[in-house]
């Protein structure tokens, strides 16, 4: 039996340059269905209501149309980035995300392949329960027995390490404003690894068992068998989720940094979108804030497209 | 070869530590919330005195009280069920329909669409400009505003496509061999074997819906036939938090007779287990060892 | 086996829910989505008026409504006709609730916009009331009285937007402020004079040297803060000014003859109170973590019964005092006193303001029928109606016994309690949505307006709270305080109330200055003292670079018009 792809390579050659385009297009008519409605509403509702950017070129008052206000150009902008404060936040927001980002893409895998060994049914499933239990708890309740934990009254962290004998007197843990970006970062790995750790889960158990049975007879151990066979049969979804997360970088919302922190570490804690939040809406300056939002998407977007331009040219595929 | 599987001392070692980290592992996940579960169960003026770790000092089923005394709280589950479900089928079938077209080397709008779909996971118009649209479309007021604007994630439109790019090609050609077109092998050929990944998105997508609020309160909260669980606990919550303006000589600060505390806790528990009944039943799908069935070649 | 087992259980999981749901809720006798709209109106009855539903959004969120269900509720649906149907912002912030309002251009009959009123009325959206108050509303105009000038918009435009919700009249009964101190702190030190800090020093110096510990061993802390969230201002920053005699005008001091202000931590009286702030903790008096403990944590101390000394505000910490009353241990809680820096100052706590004239009330432009509501805003403001919504239906929330009102003791216990069901079954507190009197004044009947009254201070006192009070000569705490007429009344009100212009360059230079003190203030405390005034300086030059001068002259700028609009 003749491959399929010979005919139509045939085929496409026998029609015309002008018409090939529109036979292809027939051709894959139920690709075409199944994709326009989604295109048509993504643009109905992720990009008709842009027109809300305009708003950072004016001073917005809620009261008129968007065309009935008053032009400022650039100045919302101009004065966002000759605020000291925003520098600060900016620092603040990318030291953690950076952080973030890092562990989280390496200890949900690590979780993955470890529950992938343990052998009893029933045990593998509790655990793998359990640990995505903590996404459900909302980080007002993380943030207090995390503080709760780490207090100098009777915290546990603190208790532990005297009876250990490893220091004299209880550290002031939330109070260094140098260790807040890791109490955040290890606070979220805390609870979020399990939750993180299911998509790789899908992912390996996605893999070929056939492959496995190969290796096997190949006299290949559990290392070699996780070196080579499950991390590189995960590889894209981990690139596409990884390099898709770095656009992410910047809009890390402020919740658990507003909820961890205190005016001690102030200097630390506040990230891009509280300040948005505080000199923004909250102000009533729609328009500052819009500016803000702006700067948020256009840096997520030039992230992205950079690091999948790095990716397109080390491996010749693409994410996007 | 032999076939025979030794289990090395390596091996033996290796399986020991797995097993005692993942039970540390598991310890420190579970305590925060059978400490979570604990207070729920305890006392609220007791509970400030903190204290307690996983067992109630006082028990008392009044916060859980508290909150199912609250109306609304039975309509809210019913339509959150509801949205969960209709939410969920149209989220996995469209995210898996754009995934597939998306993962077509050969597909002449691929690039386009591709990159038109990514950008917007990184921008959006504001609060203002996306409640006029919703507005304009009359959705306001309505069930389906809950639905139609959640119809497709392009995260998980992403996800499954880096699985199906997973699967082997020699499966979509042989459907073209077979004469299929390109919705059955879609239908037929890839959705059967994106089990694994389907599963997972439609956890994040359940969730996603069974834990949202905020869409009630722009759109509904004028309309309680249509409100939401989540939306009905969050007010619940607020209520025991004092929030008059502090400086008013005349606002009566009333501290409720059910603590924050106590709420919150109580509330964190209503919201999950419904999520960790059904689970189990995702669970399978996706834990390596309880596939049902292999690639079929 | 094991799945059908699952799937069992997690049938009568959910079966459980909606049982306990549907029962509590029944329990609770409310089901009611939508009163029928036009069907109530009275059969028979020839003087009930058409019913009419309206829409109230509130800035300031409820949790105690009660959909006109309350004893009160339907009292009022059957008087006037009206069903209130209440919005309110849930998990939202108030501005966004209005902001949305304001752009979708659609407006409910009625507003409570708290702080949001200048965008209403920039957008046209709220109604001038002045002309429906004179010809229809006899009852505002008597209760407000002379303030009326009060609610005058501004300079240029004398419309009246919104009716104030404050009490007119209002007189406090007891202080709730000050600087606390445990009774039994207070005992062992055989009731020593509390006037200034040096005094409030040496109280819990003497105390902690001798007792360190409590009895099961936890160390005891002497003088904690709630820094670590928004209450700083209360327990950090407010106290500043109030020890060093000045009132609470918000974050700036007002000069009462000139009218400048300043931002109050540029005074030098409070770069004092600061440095003994340092002072205490240097000398470790201070808990080292009450500047990044979480709200629970500092009243989980404060329910263990070792915090000696608080600087706060009685709501902030009543939860915590609640709870040691509860166990019984009445002696661990805490007196208040008027602490000052010292002799030469006093707390201005109780300076007389006038009426304050703060959020309130508006009709918007979008009402179905503004005279019918003006009407019901006016009943309200009746003697008759303030009555029903702050004492209840006679014969069911309170009896006349000898020209007495006297509330029947399960009612009381119901309201000291459990103060949200009391709320909702009776609807008392909910239906405050007019012009009243404050505590203190007495009705034609010559019993007081609201249910708070100075007999009733004394009922709340413990035998501890007693003991100290006859120690120190006084009855109530408020008498150790300056008498309310000491100080002369502001002319503009209390500062606080000052709106700033929405989206100004001031409103900016506010919030920055808000996010350094967060930084400097506990920064200064913390220190080494000799270190203290360097910390302090950069604070105040940290303030200036922010442009705290042009905050200043914009918020003299304000008090100023505030003043005139005022006295006209």
């Amino acid at each position: 039996m003749k491959p399929l792809t010979t005919e139509d390579a045939s085929k496409r050659m026998k029609g015309r340059a002008g018409s090939r385009f529109w036979n292809k297009m027939v051709q894959q008519r139920y690709l075409y269905l199944m994709s326009i409605p989604f295109v048509i509403w993504i643009f109905v509702f992720s990009y008709v209501p842009i027109w809300g950017w305009l708003m950072a070129f004016q001073n917005y008052k809620p009261k008129n149309g968007i065309f009935d206000q008053k032009w400022v150009g650039l100045e919302h902008f101009i004065e966002l980035f000759s605020d000291d404060r925003f520098y600060l936040v900016l620092r603040n927001t990318l030291g953690m995300s950076i952080m973030g980002l890092i562990v989280s893409f390496t200890v949900p895998i690590i979780f993955a392949l470890f529950l992938n060994e343990i052998k009893g049914k029933f045990f593998k499933r509790s655990i793998q329960t359990i640990s995505y239990l903590p996404h459900f708890v909302s980080w007002v309740v993380v943030a207090g027995l995390i503080t709760k934990m780490l207090s100098t009254d009777g915290g546990a962290v603190n208790q532990l390490l005297m009876s250990l004998r490893l220091i004299d007197e209880p550290i002031l843990f939330m109070a260094k404003g140098e260790w807040f970006w890791s109490i955040v970062t290890i606070s979220d790995m805390w609870k979020e690894t399990g939750w993180n750790s299911i998509i790789f889960l899908a992912a390996m158990s996605g893999i070929d068992p056939e492959l496995y049975e190969a290796s096997t007879v190949d006299g290949a151990g559990r290392f070699r068998k996780m070196w080579h066979i499950t991390l590189p049969g995960i590889r894209t979804t981990f690139m596409v989720l990884f390099i898709l997360s770095i656009g992410h970088l910047i809009s890390i919302g402020f919740e658990k940094q507003f909820l961890l922190g205190n005016p001690q570490v102030i200097d630390y804690s506040e990230v891009l979108d509280l300040y948005a939040l505080n000199y923004g809406i909250n102000l009533s300056r729609y328009s500052y804030g819009t500016a803000i939002g702006i700067f948020n998407s256009v840096v997520s977007i030039l992230l992205v497209f950079t690091a999948n331009a790095i990716y397109k040219r080390v491996t010749k595929e693409s994410v996007i | 070869m032999a076939g025979i599987k030794v289990r090395s001392t390596g091996d033996k070692a290796f399986d020991t530590t797995v097993y005692i980290i993942m039970t540390i592992v598991g310890i420190v996940t579970i305590y925060p919330f059978l400490n979570v579960l604990a207070i729920s169960f305890n006392n609220s003026i007791d509970t400030v005195r903190g204290g307690i770790t996983i067992f109630p000092r006082q028990f008392t089923l009044e916060n859980y009280k508290t909150i199912f005394g609250f109306d609304g709280l039975l309509t809210g589950f019913q339509n959150s069920v509801l949205r969960t479900l209709l939410g969920t089928a149209v989220g996995v079938l469209s995210a898996s329909m754009m995934a597939y077209t998306l993962s077509r080397r050969d597909f002449q709008a691929r690039r386009w669409m591709s990159v038109m779909f990514a950008m917007t996971m990184y921008f959006s118009g504001g609060l203002i400009p996306t409640y006029m649209l919703i507005r304009k479309l009359d959705l306001i007021s309505t069930f389906w505003v809950y639905i139609i604007p959640a119809i497709l994630s392009v995260w998980n439109v992403f996800v499954v496509r880096s699985y199906i790019d997973g699967l082997p090609l020699a499966l979509q050609e042989s459907g073209k061999i077979d004469g299929a077109n390109d919705w059955t092998i879609f239908w037929k050929i890839i959705l059967p074997l994106c089990q694994p990944v389907l599963a997972t998105i439609a956890l994040f997508i359940a969730v996603s819906h069974w834990n949202s609020w905020f869409d009630t309160y722009l759109y509904n909260s004028q309309r309680p036939e249509f409100t939401t669980l989540q939306y009905e606990l969050m007010k619940v919550l607020q209520s025991t938090q004092a929030n008059t303006n502090y400086r008013d000589p005349n606002a009566v600060h009333n501290i409720a007779a059910v603590s924050p505390e106590s709420i919150r806790m109580a509330i964190t528990i209503v919201v999950t287990v419904p999520i960790i009944v059904v689970y189990p039943f995702l669970q399978r799908y996706f834990v390596k060892g309880m596939t049902l069935g292999a690639v079929k070649s | 086996m094991k799945r059908k087992t699952q799937m069992l259980l997690s049938i009568m999981l959910a079966l459980v829910f909606v049982f306990v749901t549907a029962c509590g809720s029944s329990n609770n006798g409310n089901s009611g989505n939508k009163p029928a709209a036009t069907d109530n109106a009275g059969e028979g009855g020839e003087q009930a008026p058409a019913p009419m539903t309206i829409r109230l959004a509130s800035g300031d969120f409820n949790a105690s409504w009660d959909d006109m269900q309350s004893d009160i509720g339907k009292f009022i649906q059957e008087k006037t006709g009206i069903t209130i149907k209440a919005d309110f912002p849930v998990g939202g912030s108030d501005a966004e609730m209005f902001a949305l309002m304001v752009a979708s251009d659609e407006y409910p009959d009625l507003v409570m916009p708290k702080g949001n009123v200048a965008q209403l009325v920039d957008a046209g959206a709220l109604m001038d009331l002045r002309p429906l108050i004179e010809e229809h509303a006899p009852n505002l105009k008597k209760v407000y009285g002379e303030y009326m000038n009060r609610l005058r918009w501004s300079e240029d435009d004398d419309s009246i937007y919104v009716l104030s919700l404050d009490g007119v009249d209002h007189q406090y009964f007891d202080a709730g402020g000050g600087f606390q101190l445990q009774h039994q702190v207070l005992e062992e030190l055989g009731y020593p004079e509390m006037k200034t800090v040096k005094d409030f020093e040496n109280a819990i110096k003497t105390y902690l040297e001798k007792n360190p510990k409590t009895e099961d061993g936890q160390p005891r802390l002497g003088l904690s803060l709630n820094g670590g969230e928004w209450q700083i201002l209360i327990s950090v920053t407010n106290p500043a000014f109030y020890a060093t005699g000045a009132p609470d005008d918000g974050e700036f001091y007002v000069n009462q003859e000139t009218l400048e202000a300043v931002m109050h931590y540029q005074r030098p009286e409070e770069r004092e109170y600061f440095r003994w702030l340092n002072h205490m903790n240097n000398i470790g008096l201070l808990d080292k973590e009450s500047f990044i403990q979480k709200y629970d944590q500092y009243k989980s101390k404060i329910a263990s019964g070792r915090v000696l000394a608080l600087i706060d505000q009685d709501w902030d910490y009543m939860e915590a005092e609640n709870s040691l009353k509860a166990e019984g241990k009445f002696d661990q809680t805490y007196a208040n006193f008027p602490i000052t820096l010292d002799e030469t100052f006093q707390d201005h706590s109780f300076q007389g303001t006038g009426y304050i004239a703060g959020y309130g009330i508006g009709i918007t432009k979008d009402a179905q029928d503004p005279v019918r509501l003006i009407k019901f805003l006016d009943y309200l403001a009746s003697e008759e109606g303030q009555i029903l919504v702050n004492w209840g239906i006679e014969g069911k929330h309170y009896n006349v016994i000898d020209g007495k009102r006297v509330i029947p003791e399960d009612i009381q216990n119901m309201k000291t309690n459990d103060g949200n069901t009391f709320k909702k079954s009776t609807g008392i507190g909910n239906y405050n949505m007019s012009a009243r009197y404050g505590d203190g004044v007495k009705d034609s009947t010559g019993n007081y307006f609201t249910t708070n009254f100075p007999e009733q201070i004394q009922t709340q006192y413990s035998e501890a709270d007693k003991k100290t009070l006859a120690a120190y000569g006084v009855s109530t705490y408020k008498e150790l305080w300056p008498a309310d007429d000491a100080f002369p009344e502001r002319k503009y009100g209390a500062a606080w109330t000052l709106p700033f212009e929405t989206g100004s360059q001031a409103n900016v230079i506010f919030q920055k200055t808000q996010d350094i003190m967060k930084k400097r203030i506990p920064e200064a405390i913390l220190t080494t003292p000799e270190n203290f005034d360097k910390v302090y300086d950069a604070f105040l030059k940290d303030l200036e670079d922010a442009g705290v001068d042009k905050l200043n002259a914009e918020f003299t700028r304000m008090v100023k018009d505030r003043v005139d609009l005022w006295s006209k």
